[in-house]
């Protein structure tokens, strides 16, 4: 498969017409969008308007049933998580999916994995070939220590960090792929409000400096308004509303799907 | 001195990343070394190195095999014995591999024959691994059983695999090395000591690189580690492999420098649950821990064995043994409530008091 590069401004990935359906459950009804390179893509609904289904489909964890994926230009074809992590595909969890028994530092270092070649025997015998990899790839994963400023808690197992701290970690994992599109499911669930606008700084500064193109899911009007370049909002698996956040806010359908229709 | 880790700074990522980054670790593993070396053969009895120290080394590699697929990926198994066996049974294969041609006798280099049957048990490894892409947990363990129990059968009825022996029984070649023969319980205990340390030390290199963080990314949380880039095929079947190579050489050391002569009931499914118990009481997800849990199951037994007669308690030997079998299952169900994560977490607890000790505000 050859993928084109995809120049700022252009379409970096295209979702056409997907369904997705569980049984009788309808969780994605004919749904189109598309994602642009180096902007921030917000998706918004209410509870159980397949927001995260959508992640799934795009990254290869659920396969609609109808409809295409287009990523840089091709056309995807039915594809396992872990070959569009090797496309550049990251993603953090709406429940942080940290490796529990792991530190700070292995946990972010398991986002390089898929740049680190070395094999079990040199990996064995350590010294050598499989040393300088571990410690090039360190280098770049203290980069991120760094710049989401958990330096403190490097060596501290994830499963004793707070809740805040914990996405804090999972962004750092994402971003450790250097991945092109970074997908953020509720990033900023149940923190508070300095938390939110940390997480917010991180969000806008990785978008700046690394030029990643995000889609987040939130449920935080203020923040998505706020952050977002366009926003999509769903509700019971239908598009309702797509454009920029000024326009999704003036959009009737919209303002019905959250304070309930028949007003 | 006071064991510290407060004050040893590092200044580059290579101190940082050192297999034993503390300086009070590195002078105590280079004692553990040197008094393992030079004084247990000098101040231990024949006895007690050929029936004691021997196969604690030997049973500590095993457990250390078990502990990289249970500990470090997750993957229950209660195989241990019959990959130990694969292990003992190809390595006899291998060491008799000429006299069945013809030829002389064994002339594959003794060193090679044992790393071979590591190798058949590897893939021996993989093919039980299978199911494990599927089936997940207590039902995994099931499906392993089931090697346990086909190996052992395979291993009876079948008269290749002893070279058709009227008894089923096999007897290992001369432990030779560049014309040295390992005759004496120290040359033998030696010889397993150099072995077992340098597989831990490449058991404890893998498992810090990123095939050993991906093991644990898939025993931690499966699905996210597919959706950050670790092939679940790939990373559980290599966890399969390497455990049952450590496995395959323990059970070749066991058959070959322990016993002598071995029969596939050396290797039934108690020799599992005993690994497995190692594993569970030394620490999952530890090589120290595969060490302590293994001490703890072969030494803990001798020595209470020992102890009555020590304080000058005139029992009955049937008492004795029935005393041993209650107090060690009372540590067992102890330790377990106490510290789930096995022995080894206490060390590391240990470690992190010391770090401020004594003043711990």
């Amino acid at each position: 498969m050859t993928y084109q590069d995809v120049k700022p401004g252009e379409v970096l990935l295209a979702v056409d017409n997907i369904s997705l359906s569980f049984g009788a459950v309808r969780a994605i009804s004919d749904v189109s969008f598309d994602i642009n390179k180096g902007e921030i893509r917000a998706i918004i609904g209410p509870n159980g308007a397949g927001k995260t289904s959508m992640l799934n489909c795009i990254n290869g964890f659920y396969h609609p049933q109808q409809g295409t994926i287009t990523y840089k230009g091709q056309k995807r074809s039915a594809m396992k998580p872990y070959e569009a992590a090797a496309q550049g595909i990251a993603r953090t969890f709406q429940n942080v999916a940290l490796f529990k028994g792991m530190s700070t530092l292995d946990n972010i270092m398991t986002g390089r994995n898929l740049k680190m070649k070395s094999g079990i025997f040199s990996s064995m015998l350590w010294y050598g070939g499989a040393q300088k990899e571990e410690l090039e790839h360190r280098r770049y994963v203290e980069d991120i220590i760094d710049f989401l400023e958990i330096q403190a808690i490097r060596k501290t197992p994830v499963g004793r960090l707070p809740y805040g701290l914990q996405k804090r970690v999972e962004l750092g994992r994402a971003l450790a792929a250097e991945p092109e599109l970074l997908l953020l499911d509720e990033p900023m669930a149940g923190m508070n409000l300095e938390e939110k606008e940390d997480m917010c700084r991180f969000i806008l500064d990785v978008n700046d400096e690394f030029g990643t193109t995000i889609c987040l899911i939130e449920h935080d009007m203020g923040v998505v308004m706020d952050i977002s370049d366009r926003v999509m909002v769903l509700d019971y698996g239908g598009k309702i509303g797509d454009g920029v956040p000024a326009e999704v806010r003036a959009n009737q359908q919209v303002i019905d799907a959250y304070l309930g229709g028949g007003h | 001195m006071f064991y510290r880790e407060a004050g040893q700074f590092k200044s580059s990522y290579k101190e940082d990343q050192a297999i034993f980054p503390i300086l009070q670790d590195r002078v105590g593993i280079a004692a553990i070394l040197l008094f393992a070396y030079i004084a247990i053969p000098f101040v231990m009895s024949d006895y007690l190195i050929g029936a004691i120290m021997t196969p604690f080394l030997i049973l500590a590699l095993a457990a250390i095999g078990l502990n990289i697929l249970t500990g470090y990926a997750g993957q229950i198994s209660l195989g241990t014995g019959a990959f130990m066996a694969v292990g003992a049974f190809s390595a006899y294969k291998f060491a008799t591999f000429s006299i069945m041609l013809g030829g002389a006798e064994a002339t594959l280099p003794l060193v090679v024959t044992i790393l071979l049957a590591g190798v058949v048990t590897a893939i021996v490894g993989i093919m039980f691994g299978i199911p494990s892409l599927r089936i997940k947990g207590f039902y995994l363990a099931v499906a392993t059983l089931a090697a346990q129990f086909f190996i052992e059968w395979l291993l009876v009825k079948v008269g290749w695999f002893t070279n058709y022996s009227p008894s089923g029984v096999i007897t290992a070649p001369p432990l030779v090395i560049l014309g040295f023969e390992f005759n004496t319980p120290a040359e033998k205990y030696l010889f397993t000591l150099t072995f077992v340390a340098a597989m831990a030390l490449l058991a404890k290199n893998l498992v810090r690189s990123h095939i050993g963080r991906g093991w644990m990314a898939i025993r931690d949380m499966d699905i996210a580690a597919e959706i950050i880039g670790f092939r679940p095929l790939q990373t559980k079947l290599s966890a399969f492999a390497v455990s049952s190579f450590f496995c395959g050489v323990a059970g070749a050391l066991w058959a070959f420098v322990h016993l002598g002569t071995v029969e596939p009931e050396a290797f039934g499914i108690n020799r599992s649950f005993a690994i497995l118990f190692m594993v569970i009481i030394g620490g999952m997800g530890s090589i120290l821990g595969s060490f302590i849990g293994a001490a703890f199951i072969t030494l803990l037994p001798i020595f209470l064995n020992n102890v009555p007669p020590l304080i000058g308690w005139n029992i009955g030997v049937d008492m004795i043994a029935h005393l041993e079998f209650m107090i060690f299952g009372v540590l067992i169900i102890f330790f377990l409530i106490v510290e789930p994560h096995g022995l080894a977490r206490l060390w590391t607890i240990g470690k992190e008091k010391l770090r401020s000790w004594p003043f711990p505000y």
